[in-house]
């Protein structure tokens, strides 16, 4: 389809544009893109490290989309990320059986993310005020509760540069080297998403309202309801993408600087446009930035910094801003807007 | 008495981007000094054609002449700039802005970082003004005036600008039978001071009443140019249709039922904290088709908002017994009410849904299962009854419902709220910009659904609508009925009064 | 108490970023373009300022630098959302992600991963006798000058009638793409300046988190003002002071009263949802805000 097509051509300017930089930078690109292939793919390892790194990103990316099928843009991931790793590893000081411990870590971590998602709710249903300031501000308080939360409260006492670790009975159970079987809850709400939009009652209404809202509400649809549905089950979809992080991949703790949870929720957003925000999609794009990921520590070795992912990310974001770009390029004048001629 | 043409279009055509033929091999040719009326029904390439002329769209194929040399109008500029003005259906207005304002963009007449000359554009604006019989105020943002008054700005904004030939898009739309009446003298007056106009419309008293010529077009071709006073209503139709316009079903006069909607003293808020309704009162019969008549602008909109839950209100309004207030949409089509909405592609039906989930749009309940999930195979089977039964064509069922026609969006929207087994029907303009078969078809199903015993509110600004279809009629004027009475103790005459706030007993006495 | 007094200096330099970048979205938002990628200008710009003037060792001609970048950035935003049609608020998004990747690349391959500090002789030097900066004085000026373009020149009327109705300006004659394009321009230039500002006048650093949210504290300030440039003034100072005001408890030992550290840095965002919450009124932006015109 025309769709996946431009989401390739979108990935191959990103990459285009990162060898330009690296070549600028005195490296030769090729050898830098084959490091990173090698990296990312060369054998079971590095593949079993690339799932892993894209297992989060799967999640976040569906943030974004749920509130993109609902007309919102929801760039609240990172914050809700983040609270719901530092909830995740509290669970930790719970004395609980094992398997339960897992679980209430989950549970708990899912409900902060959507609790996080209440007041970009509320405020835009009441005060109509706009989600993507609303989302940006609550990212920002997060960041320093997570901060407080890391620095004073769950710091090991012995190492001090990161959390206590995750006790052994709380942590996911290995499949091979980095993969851990965090992988079932990334795939199970990427399906469990995708059912939801196009086989439940509510989830066609989630997509009803985010292509228009009026017609929505003049069928008698709930349009605050469908709205609230997005950014919650967003909002926990984001935190489970903290809770794995932790719970899933080493080093199982949080480290004072928050580093290892990274940008992870900002991350997800050119995933989810990558993947047309469709769940499916999203499987697809997040296994390519994973590639990246792994890929960009062994192109380190090489003098490349990681910083350079960041740079293709945003490529990618500015060039899908506009993909009748390519249908430009490929001289089809744009879609007439549809009417009767008169 | 041959004049050399002000305006020359030849072969033109016009192919939109998605393979939709607008135009084929146009030829159209307009005098000096006359009134050119533009026929056709709705999606004949009326407005396609003008558009081109008027630098709006460039022409697939064919050349224009005007003064009789070539011309390429590659935007509204240079057409303004050769002389060419078009006053749009639509109108090209900025809401917040004055009437000054709106006509001084882009002719502020100083530089760009200085500011208008609003005097210099006053004075010539007053004696435009005295010259046309055009006035209007000049200071009023322009969203709080009336939709004539609008129109008067419009056409001021291009004599402004010193136009020759000024092209009219439906004009006569929004206006009463009054301001109709005061809008032609105006345009025979331009006539006579040198200019030319053309006119368009799908109506074809006003083509007999104002133009000196008409071209009839018919699917994107000319089927005919003739003088007006040599030709007549029957013939101009037949043109316009290709066949012989047979009536339509006959509407039987029949003993209405129980009432089924009761409204009394509903009040309803408007824009800018104005009322939009004031105190409106009346019932409708099972049986019967109950018909609002009025120009757009005087409450319509908003009273049916409120009826089927969508804008807050006060007063009574009660269906089949059960008061509506404080229920909501979902609710009200629960007790029986459907509407059809006046704006059948941004409330009717979204667009980038498939027909399938078109269908089920507002009616997704008896779909679900326990868990709340979509039964689609089983809405797939109600979506193709719907398209066999009430003759839609689409490219299938699951073919975006953008794909579809206008008549054929408009036949998907009715089947379905039909298919919700309401008592009441609540029709909002319902034919507008349907061709003529669908037209048909809409009206025909509406008279044989009163015939079964629905009670059908019929909002409409068509008064060949309303005399064909309505048992009763009121006439919406200023957010309150100006009148309410059976249909045959109207005329068109008569309607246009009450449509000017003038009761019918002033009127006769 | 007398914290509360103390942080005034600093709210008068907080108040010139959020307002400079409120004032250039306003324009644009009047010529119906959002550009969300504030935060992304002020990041890029910033770099691009210190870069030059470190290289000329002029901080002015670091602020000119400033000033060309974030126009350049408008107008790769105004190319995508006005040429190409593009879906503006993703366009936003990515050039913030871009800012951040863009500089953090840039730093880290020119001072490595220490963020550097700006020797004094690179920066802005305070206006003699006022002890302020010239851009606290520039700020209320730029302020006066949007307004009287917007509101009282014939190229603010076109501007505003493109906002609104795009066909309708068309149909006149008045070239709807190019105006936009200047729009957004206008914006970016004075994000622009704003992320010279924060790297050659008060923060006197570099790197990819430097405006920390500032940006779109700005388009808070461009909801505030209700597109009025003397209310993103005001807005700006309000917000401002709350920036100082979390700056000043949190650097200054004693002030804080025993709040940890963590949620004074909180201040400014709470405080900007709270003050876009219980703003009054919903403001009439323009009808076409956001959507690309197009003529068929």
């Amino acid at each position: 389809m025309r769709a996946i097509l431009e989401s390739l051509l979108t990935l191959a300017l990103g990459i285009l544009v990162g060898a330009a930089i690296i070549s600028l930078w005195g490296r030769n690109p090729w050898e830098s893109y084959a490091a990173l292939l090698q990296g990312a793919l060369g054998n079971a390892r590095a593949l079993a490290s690339t799932v892993s790194r894209s297992l989060p990103l799967v999640l976040t990316a569906l943030t974004f989309a749920m509130g993109a099928r609902a007309g919102l843009f929801n760039i609240g991931a990172q914050g809700q990320m983040l609270l719901g790793a530092v909830v995740a590893l509290s669970v930790g000081l719970l004395s609980l059986p094992a398997g339960l411990q897992l679980v209430a870590a989950l549970g708990l971590a899912g409900l902060a993310g959507a609790l996080w998602a209440v007041p970009v709710a509320l405020l835009k249903l009441l005060r109509g005020v706009s989600e993507v300031i609303s989302t940006i501000m609550l990212n920002w308080v997060a960041h320093w509760l997570a901060l407080y939360l890391v620095v004073q409260k769950l710091s090991d006492r012995v190492v001090g540069n990161r959390t206590f670790a995750v006790p052994l009975g709380m942590r996911f159970p290995s499949v091979y080297g980095e993969l851990t079987w965090s992988l079932a809850v990334s795939l199970a709400t990427a399906l469990l998403l995708f059912w939801f939009l196009w086989h439940h009652g509510l989830g066609y209404e989630v997509r009803a309202v985010g292509l228009n809202p009026k017609a929505a509400r003049a069928a008698g649809i709930r349009v605050g309801r469908a709205l609230s549905l997005a950014l919650l089950l967003g909002g926990v979809s984001a935190a489970w993408a903290g809770a794995i992080q932790v719970l899933g991949r080493f080093p199982y703790a949080i480290t004072s600087d928050l580093a290892n949870l990274g940008t992870l929720g900002f991350d997800g957003i050119a995933v989810a446009l990558i993947g047309r925000n469709h769940p499916l999609g999203i499987l697809g794009g997040a296994f390519f930035f994973g590639v990246l990921a792994t890929g960009a520590a062994r192109m380190g070795l090489k003098g490349i910094p990681l910083e350079l992912i960041q740079i293709v990310q945003g490529v990618i974001v500015v060039a899908m801003a506009a993909p009748e770009a390519f249908r430009l390029l490929r001289g089809r004048t744009t879609k007439a807007k549809e009417g009767v001629a008169t | 008495m041959q004049s050399e043409a002000l305006l020359s279009a030849q072969g033109i055509t016009k192919i939109y981007a998605d393979g939709t033929v607008a135009l084929t091999a146009v030829d159209f040719a307009v005098r000096p000094g006359e009134v050119h009326g533009l026929l056709g029904e709705n999606g004949a390439g009326k407005t396609t054609l003008t558009k081109i002329l008027s630098g709006l769209l460039q022409p697939t194929a064919g050349k224009i002449l005007w003064r009789g040399k070539p011309a390429r109008f590659s935007s509204p500029r240079e057409a303004l700039r050769a002389g060419i003005g078009m006053v749009h259906q639509h109108f090209a207005l900025v809401g917040p802005f004055t009437g000054l304002e709106n006509i001084a963009l882009g002719a502020e007449g100083n530089g760009l970082l200085l500011p208008m000359r609003a005097e210099t554009i006053r004075q010539k604006l007053m004696e435009l003004a005295e010259a046309s019989g055009l006035r209007a105020p000049l200071d009023v943002p322009v969203e709080e005036l009336p939709v004539g008054v609008q129109q008067r700005l419009e056409i001021l904004k291009m004599l402004f600008r010193n136009v020759d030939l000024l092209i009219l898009d439906e004009p006569t739309a929004v206006l009463t039978p009054q301001e109709v009446a005061e809008l032609f003298p105006i345009l025979r007056n331009l006539v006579r001071q040198g200019k030319s106009v053309i006119f368009i419309t799908h109506k074809l008293r006003e083509i007999l009443s104002v133009t000196d010529r008409v071209t009839v077009l018919r699917r994107g071709r000319v089927v005919g140019v003739r003088e007006t006073p040599g030709t007549s209503v029957e013939e101009l139709a037949q043109l316009m249709v290709g066949e012989a316009l047979g009536g339509g079903v006959r509407r039987a006069p029949r003993p209405p039922g129980p009432v089924l909607l009761r409204v009394r003293d509903l009040r309803v808020p408007g824009p800018q904290g104005r009322s939009a309704v004031e105190g409106v009162s009346f019932e409708v019969r099972s049986g019967e088709i109950f018909a609002i008549a009025g120009v757009q602008g005087n409450g319509q909109s908003e009273l049916v908002e409120a009826l089927v839950g969508l804008r807050p209100w006060a007063g009574e309004v009660e269906v089949l017994g059960q008061s509506l207030r404080g229920k909501s949409p979902a609710q009200i089509a629960a007790l029986g009410l459907v509407h059809i909405p006046e704006d059948r592609q941004n409330l009717g039906l979204i667009l980038d849904f498939h027909v399938v989930e078109n269908s089920v749009l507002g009616g997704l309940k008896p779909f679900l299962d326990f868990l709340g999930g979509v039964r689609w195979p089983r809405a797939t089977r109600f979506a193709q009854e719907l398209l066999q039964r009430f003759a839609v064509q689409a490219r299938g069922v699951r073919a975006p419902a953008r794909s579809l026609s206008g008549g054929n969006q408009q036949k998907l929207v009715v089947g379905r709220e039909l298919s919700k087994s309401p008592r009441i029907l609540l029709a909002n303009q319902p034919t507008r910009g349907l061709d003529i078969a669908a037209t048909r078809y809409i009206r025909d199903l509406l008279v044989r659904l009163r015939d079964e015993g629905m009670a059908i509110l019929l909002v409409s600004a068509d008064l060949d609508e309303i005399f064909e279809l309505a048992d009763r009629v009121a006439v919406m004027y200023r957010g309150t009925f100006s009148g309410v009475h059976p249909v045959e103790e109207l005329d068109r005459e008569k309607v246009g009064l009450l449509m000017g706030g003038v009761a019918l007993k002033e009127a006769i006495g | 108490m007398s914290a509360l007094w103390q942080v005034l200096p600093v709210a008068l330099r907080a108040m010139v970023p959020i307002t400079l970048a409120a004032l250039g979205e306003v324009f644009g938002e009047w010529a119906g373009v959002v550009n969300i990628g504030l935060e992304g200008i002020m990041t890029v710009s910033a770099f691009t300022a210190a870069l030059a003037s470190w290289a000329t060792r002029n901080p002015w001609v670091g602020v000119l630098a400033g000033l060309l970048t974030g126009a350049l950035v408008g107008l790769l935003h105004g190319f995508i959302a006005v040429r190409l049609r593009g879906n503006q608020i993703i366009s936003g998004v990515g050039i913030n992600l871009l800012g951040m990747g863009a500089v953090g690349f840039g730093t880290w391959a020119l001072w490595g991963a220490k963020s550097p500090m700006l020797e004094r002789h690179l920066w802005i030097p305070e206006v003699p006798g006022l002890g302020l900066s010239p851009f606290v004085l520039l700020t209320p000026a730029l302020a006066l000058l949007t307004w009287w373009l917007l509101f009282r020149t014939a190229l603010g009327l076109r501007v505003r009638g493109v906002g609104e109705n795009p066909m309708a300006a068309d149909v006149v004659g008045v070239p709807v793409e190019k105006l936009r394009l200047l729009a957004v321009v206008y914006g970016g230039g004075l994000g622009g300046l704003a992320g010279a500002f924060l790297s050659l006048d008060w923060l006197h650093t570099v790197s990819a988190t430097l405006p920390a949210g500032r940006g779109f504290i700005a388009l808070a300030n461009v909801v505030f003002s209700k597109l009025n440039p003397f209310l993103a003034l005001l807005g700006g100072f309000l917000f401002g002071y709350f920036d100082a005001l979390g700056i000043q408890l949190a650097s200054v030992a004693g002030l804080s009263g025993g709040v940890p550290y963590q949620f004074i840095r909180m201040i400014p965002y709470a405080a900007t949802l709270l003050v876009v919450t219980l703003a009054i009124g919903r403001a009439r932006f323009p009808k076409a805000l956001g959507q690309p015109y197009r003529r068929e």
